[in-house]
């Protein structure tokens, strides 16, 4: 087993690298010039050649990205190019905003999914059944953005301000500015509906993925053993079907990653969330290439990680399993 | 003998109490200011970077008048008022300015504002390693000398008559940096933000900014102006979408946004009744640029310029962004008809502008003649580029709008969406491009255009090379005389009006709301957000 965490943890090293040069590359490959931009209403021709030599932007791209990977290895992220913030710095205050968006999404989606599919699966073709799929199907259909503005119009601006529309207070213990607020009260009412609203779409995937493989598992002999040994329906859903039937579900969930960040960048720009989402997109609409190969760094750690625990998760779930 | 007394103590307590009314500052509705409080702001666009001198974009320039001072400021009507400099003195020939500053300005780092620190700047600023974005308003200065430590003189190379107006707002006016930070600190640690390298002598002092997150600032307890500010903090925080500025200021957790859409004013109007809602004469032009010349040998900025293949022949400008636009429905469907239909150089709300919307009616007829004039007709029709970005909504609406119009004489433009960067990059390097959609810079008077506009001008976008236009602006610079400056104005609105190097489709406006508690905030536009003399009263 560690010997296979080992081998799994040295492989994010070429797969982070790949990524990095793949965007490294597509980044200098888009229009835009980020001298201009920095430059604003004092560029000169001049001045734009000053700042290319200061940023080593007149290298060639092979070179700049070489000394990127150079400083990286010495632990130096780099600048951002436009604000000359350290890199590093700002992902560090902004990953934990980021973290605790898609884990407590990822809470929600479970939350509803769970309950939904063993509906679903043991009313099979009863008006339950029949509400927990179209609900599903409803959660897939409608974007983030829209249900976001839905909860934001709702519980905002409709209900006098019953959770805050914006901003952030931080979960006790991860804030690194000097001025923040934090509280436990103060951080669930902020993130509440933006983990709501990115949550939603997940749950109904999930709930239609859990709710196939429930039908599968029920229709198994162990499943028809423990039934037929007396057991209670209770243990018999929970311990025996559910669990083998989130093998798939729980693969799905370490892709959906990916697909969690991408809609933290829309959440986190419609609740104005200091997250890495917004980071992330102003530094691609801004040409930053520094501050975009250090979100492209982060986001590919946290998806080969996070995907190293769901393979991990499998021997939990399943003590057929095991890695050698 | 106590019986005696009421009378004495009464005029005592009324002398008393006029002493007192003397001395607080009563606010304009009659409310004595409140001191103490947290202010809440919410900017649309982020902070890009946090150097005072090198950093584009309106959002710095709004934390740089509240973080730091100038020698003057200015107030709405135009007026110059003292800032760190008590007086000032211009001689007769208009070449040198001398300043007397005040003897109680500090830094926040401590350190005396001096003479020695007001010619520091200006070196500073003057010094091409420091690609400062003030230094081409500096054009005219010769030198800067200290007289002796209160007093300072400068002196210029010819008459110029906006030096005020440089000092004063050009972006956000000349701040004074502190010497002892400046040199201790570098750029990149100015431009990070960090508040020990970011020192200046305004009502405010730099607490902390992390990008995209928030700023904070905290009053500067040894401002020069006893009393002021009277807020203990701003923060700012940028929320980028209208529908959430829109929920954050209904539900009261925004007291101040700095730059609301236009879009949903009426939004925020019905849903706020009593927030303060401020505008004014647009002072931002919204443009259709037309390129005029190419480079002729396909380098990008050459000096060696041929004709643009549309739009160099004057009678296709004409037809085209003269004949063939319609304003007042662009700004009937674009703005809901809250915008200046416009097509003078300089916008509506500038200084010295001149209304010369009679020289382009809309006369779809004309302009079909002028494109058959120019060659163009149903065998050769006219077709042509035209480039919008994701920066604002209206641009979209506006070049759909143009679209559409274009269609009834006839020519196809074909809309190109990109997002800011690489408009940025297409029309300040020179890129390819038949015409744009976008909104520039606010223009207090109409020496700033010239930084855009005339031949030699970085951001001359159309890249015309007319130096008749430069005369124009090196003329009006130069003459003293505000009537015949106004002359001047005239003639080189009109003139431009009809070479149409710059075409202006409306005044592009801008708005501000403020909380009914927010009080005593002035409306200066994109010019000056100042919250020195705001205060709560919750």
């Amino acid at each position: 087993m560690r010997t296979y965490i080992l081998r799994r943890l040295l492989q994010i090293i070429p797969t982070v690298l790949m990524i990095t040069l793949v965007v490294f590359l597509m980044m200098q490959s888009i229009p835009g010039d980020p001298v201009v931009s920095l430059l604003g209403d004092a560029y000169t021709e001049e001045n734009a050649i000053r700042a290319r030599q200061e940023y080593g932007l007149d290298k060639p791209i092979m070179v700049q990205y070489f000394i990127w990977l150079g400083k990286l290895v010495r632990g130096d992220w780099g600048a951002s190019i436009l604000s000359g913030r350290p890199v590093l710095q700002d992902v560090l205050v902004r990953l934990p905003v980021t973290l605790e968006l898609i884990v407590l999404s990822m809470a929600v989606a479970l939350a509803i999914a769970i309950p939904a599919a063993i509906i679903g699966a043991l009313r099979q073709n009863t008006w339950a059944d029949y509400t927990a799929t179209s609900v599903a199907m409803v959660g897939v259909s409608v974007p983030e953005f829209f249900l976001g503005v839905l909860l934001l119009l709702v519980f905002s601006v409709g209900l006098g301000g019953l959770l805050p529309s914006s901003g952030w207070v931080y979960f006790p213990g991860t804030c690194q500015t000097v001025v923040c607020a934090a509280s436990l009260w103060g951080n669930t009412q902020h993130v509440l509906m933006p983990a709501i609203a990115l949550g939603v779409g997940r749950a109904a995937l999930l709930t239609r993925l859990l709710r196939a493989s429930m039908l599968e598992v029920i229709r198994t002999e162990y499943v028809t053993t423990a039934r037929a040994k007396g057991l209670s329906e209770r243990p018999v859903v929970l311990k025996h079907a559910l669990k083998n039937a989130l093998i798939p579900t729980v693969t799905v969930m370490g892709l959906q990653v990916g697909f969690l960040i991408g809609g933290a960048i829309v959440v986190e720009t419609l609740f104005a969330m200091p997250g890495l989402g917004t980071f992330g997109i102003d530094a691609i609409i801004a040409r930053d290439y520094q501050q975009v190969q250090g979100f492209a760094l982060i986001t590919a750690i946290a998806f080969v990680v996070i995907n190293l625990i769901v393979d991990l998760t499998y021997t939990f779930l399943d003590p057929r399993i095991r890695y050698a | 003998m106590r019986a005696r007394c009421p009378l004495p103590r009464l005029a005592s307590a009324l002398i008393a109490l006029a002493g007192l009314l003397a001395v607080l500052p009563i606010a304009a509705d009659g409310q004595a200011p409140k001191r103490g409080g947290t202010l809440r702001v919410a900017y649309g666009n982020d902070i890009l970077g946090m150097d005072f001198y090198t950093t584009p974009g309106y959002e710095m320039v709004w934390v740089a008048t509240n973080v730091g001072c100038g020698l003057v400021s200015i107030t709405p009507d135009g007026k110059f008022i003292p800032d760190a400099a008590e007086s000032w003195q211009i001689s007769p020939d208009g070449l040198l300015y001398t300043f007397k500053l005040r003897k109680n300005v500090l830094f926040h780092d401590g350190t005396k504002v001096d003479a020695a620190a007001v010619k520091f700047t200006f070196d500073f600023v003057l010094d091409p390693a420091n690609r400062s974005n003030m230094r081409q308003f500096l054009g005219a200065v010769h030198s800067v000398e200290v007289v002796d430590p209160s007093t300072v003189e400068i002196r210029l190379k010819q008459p110029y008559a906006f030096m005020m107006h440089v000092l004063a707002v050009y972006r956000m006016g000349m701040i004074i940096i502190s010497p002892t930070a400046t040199q201790k600190y570098s750029p990149e640690e100015r431009r990070a933000g960090k508040p020990e390298a970011l020192v200046g002598c305004g009502p405010f002092k730099l607490v902390e900014w992390v990008k995209g997150t928030h700023l904070v600032m905290d009053r500067f307890d040894k401002y020069f102006e006893p009393g002021l500010p009277y807020l203990d903090r701003v923060v700012i925080r940028t929320i980028k979408d209208p529908v959430t500025q829109l929920a954050a200021f209904k539900a009261g957790e925004i007291d101040f946004i700095a730059d609301f859409s236009a879009d949903h004013v009426d939004t925020l109007r019905a849903q706020n009744p009593r927030a303060l809602v401020m505008t004014g004469k647009e002072t931002t032009p919204m443009v259709a640029m037309m390129k005029v010349t190419m480079p002729a040998d396909g380098k990008p900025m050459s000096k060696d310029r041929a004709p643009h293949a549309i739009f160099s022949d004057i009678r296709v400008r004409k037809a085209v962004a003269c004949y063939g636009m319609d304003r007042k429905e662009i700004v009937k469907i674009a703005y809901k008809g809250q915008a200046t239909p416009w097509l003078g150089i300089i916008p509506p709300g500038t200084m010295d502008t001149v209304d010369v919307n009679h020289m382009c009616p809309y006369d779809p007829a004309k302009a079909k003649t002028l494109l058959a004039e120019a060659g163009y007709g149903p065998q050769k029709p006219l077709t042509f580029e035209l480039m919008t970005n994701t920066e604002k909504s209206v641009f979209n609406v506006i070049a759909t709008v143009i679209k559409e119009q274009m269609a009834r004489i006839g020519v196809t433009a074909n809309i190109r969406l990109v997002d800011k960067p690489s408009w940025m990059t297409t029309a300040t390097l020179d890129g390819v491009f038949d015409m744009y959609v976008e909104d520039l810079a606010s223009l207090l008077t109409v020496d700033q255009n010239s930084y855009l506009s005339a031949s030699s001008a970085a951001w001359n976008h159309s890249r015309h090379t007319d130096t008749r236009i430069d005369d124009f602006y090196a003329r009006y610079a130069r003459e003293m005389d505000p009537a015949k400056r106004k002359a001047i104005a005239r003639e080189l609105q009109e003139y431009s009006a009809d070479k149409l190097y710059w075409n202006t489709i409306s005044g592009s406006p801008f708005y501000q709301a403020a909380q009914p508690w927010m009080k005593d905030y002035v409306y200066q536009a994109e010019f000056k957000v100042s919250y020195k003399k705001v205060w709560l009263d919750r």
